[in-house]
């Protein structure tokens, strides 16, 4: 876990990591979140779509953000402000996300930093693109 | 920038921010009498000023402000107005 402090911020630090999504996942997201649309729980439904089995749900890939800003940029220090995301392809069970951010803007005076994040699947396609506004705690 | 066009932008900020597409401020409105200007709020307000002004707060800066008139004077001062 990093432990970066706001002092230790400024544009342009970028950190990265990957993360395998599995069904399993998908199961314990749709239990823990109560959203059993058959979009995330039924491959015929999903098929019947034009999807090749059932789609993972979008909060489930944002929630790497948390991971992404809890663990990496900035780490321990964090308190996650806001979230500002955009799906732009669905990810299914087996996919490969690469999840990125970068810092945009460092504010002193608010202990705020502004992470431009992006989650890309195994082929390089942009799932999802994301505004992170992080508070610092140190 | 003279104090009308501050106001008008930072009344374009607050508005963004809070979501209160009709919010009507003038240099005498504070945060409490404002729905939804809470801590978090702040925070964004002052992001949000910093980068549409150009300007960089130091925390001191802001430990006086008491209304949006200080908000404005504060910004003059930044920006050599």
């Amino acid at each position: 876990m990093n432990e970066y402090t706001l002092a230790d911020l400024s544009e342009g630090l970028a950190h990265s990591f990957t993360a395998l999504v599995t069904e399993q996942m998908v199961d314990g997201f749709a239990r823990l979140s109560g959203d059993v649309n058959p979009l995330h729980t039924d491959d015929a439904f999903a098929q019947a779509l034009g999807h090749p089995g059932r789609v993972a749900h979008g909060l489930l890939v944002a929630g790497f953000f948390s991971t992404l800003v809890g663990l990496h940029l900035p780490g321990k220090h964090a308190l996650l402000h806001g979230v500002d995301a955009q799906f732009h392809r669905p990810v299914y069970p087996g996919d490969t996300l690469t999840v990125s951010g970068e810092v945009s803007h460092v504010s002193a005076a608010a202990r705020q930093v502004e992470i431009k994040a992006k989650i890309t699947n195994q082929r390089g396609e942009t799932v999802c693109k994301a505004t992170l506004k992080v508070g610092l705690n140190a | 920038m003279t104090q009308a066009e501050i106001i008008e932008r930072i009344q374009s900020i607050l508005r963004d921010v809070l979501d209160l597409d009709d919010l009507a401020v003038s240099r005498a409105t504070t945060a409490p009498t404002v729905d939804g200007w809470d801590s978090l709020a702040h925070i964004n307000i002052i992001v949000a000023m910093e980068k549409d002004f150009g300007v960089r707060f130091a925390l001191g800066e802001l430990e006086d402000l008491k209304n949006v008139g200080d908000m404005v004077d504060l910004v003059l001062r930044k920006t050599g107005g």
